[in-house]
């Protein structure tokens, strides 16, 4: 009875960090909008060729929400390979079903990463895709994401799979800090370094995507929380089920 | 057209597609896959509700 009691308990908390991540997020895109100063983008020249000015980039407003999905990514990933390091020294399945949920979670926040920042390089840059340090590298980690599932789908034997999967997450996870680190160890790429000391954002922008950032971090525990209450009650169904044959 | 005005649509229109576009597919991607999660998980809980019902009348634990 009590463990009913708890369960409930923590569905509840779950599905009020879902609303609130949902509250957070949007209130953080409603100050990007209407608070937050814009970022001056390029020079407005006139017939000689002189700099008059600098034009105000609407277009940066995907930054509010497109940092805070690909920062969550990179910290679920990280759960991905912790759980794969829990599993190798316990061996106990629970840590490999988590660290597949996990990757699972990964996978959608990095494609909607992928998807908002394309849309943002198109406006910005003029082309859907540059091969530039900081997309390259996460793009390879969104192949490695995949692969993840590609492996697991590939082994029948549930001790070898897991087994593979949490080495190949834990190798996996190793570009996210490379993809993170890239533009401060190649400064001369095209892609901005947004969290930085010495004036990387003003306050009410740095307010706006922690804003962003915690609310998005709250549906990702949420939707890892949920992902999580499905697979054990789908074993609880399977434990059931050869109980009712034997 | 007021020229304020034409500067200001000039800044926003062109990239309003792209801006909006990013945010509903955002939005859209986590409502759709959190609400088949839910109905998943509501699915399955009905599921094992009946079986373990079965299971008590049969007088077997699992």
């Amino acid at each position: 009875m009590l463990e009913v009691g708890a369960t409930l308990n923590r569905n509840t908390l779950v599905l009020s960090m879902l609303v609130l991540g949902g509250v957070l997020t949007t209130a953080g895109f409603i100050m990007a909008f209407f608070f937050t100063p814009p970022v001056l983008g390029p020079a407005i020249t006139n017939e000689a060729g002189r700099i008059i000015g600098y034009q105000p980039l609407f277009s940066q407003k995907i930054f509010y929400f497109h940092v805070p999905v690909a920062l969550s990514s990179f910290l679920v990933f990280f759960f991905t390979a912790y759980y794969g390091v829990r599993f190798l020294m316990t061996k106990d399945r629970r840590y490999d079903t988590r660290a597949k949920v996990a990757t699972e979670v990964t996978l959608m926040f990095v494609i909607l990463t992928m998807a908002t920042g394309i849309l943002w390089t198109r406006f910005e840059w003029g082309r859907w895709w540059v091969w530039e340090p900081r997309l390259t590298t996460y793009f390879i980690m969104t192949l490695l994401v995949i692969a993840y599932f590609v492996l697991r789908n590939s082994i029948e034997d549930e001790e070898r799979r897991a087994t593979y999967a949490a080495v190949f997450g834990i190798i996996a996870f190793i570009d996210a800090p490379i993809s993170f680190a890239i533009t401060r160890v190649i400064p001369s790429s095209v892609h901005p370094v947004v969290l930085r000391s010495g004036g990387g954002l003003t306050g009410s922008q740095l307010v706006a995507l922690l804003i962003g950032l915690f609310g998005m971090l709250m549906i990702a525990y949420a939707i890892y929380h949920t992902r999580m209450r499905e697979e054990l009650v789908h074993d609880r169904i399977e434990a059931v089920k050869a109980a009712l044959e034997g | 057209m007021d020229p304020v005005l034409a500067e200001i649509y000039a800044l926003v229109v062109p990239s309003l597609p792209y801006v909006a576009g990013a945010y509903a597919l955002l939005w859209i991607a986590l409502v759709v896959y959190i609400g088949m999660t839910y109905s998943r998980v509501g699915r399955l809980e009905k599921e094992i509700a009946v079986l373990e019902e079965s299971l008590e009348r049969r007088g077997v634990s699992a």
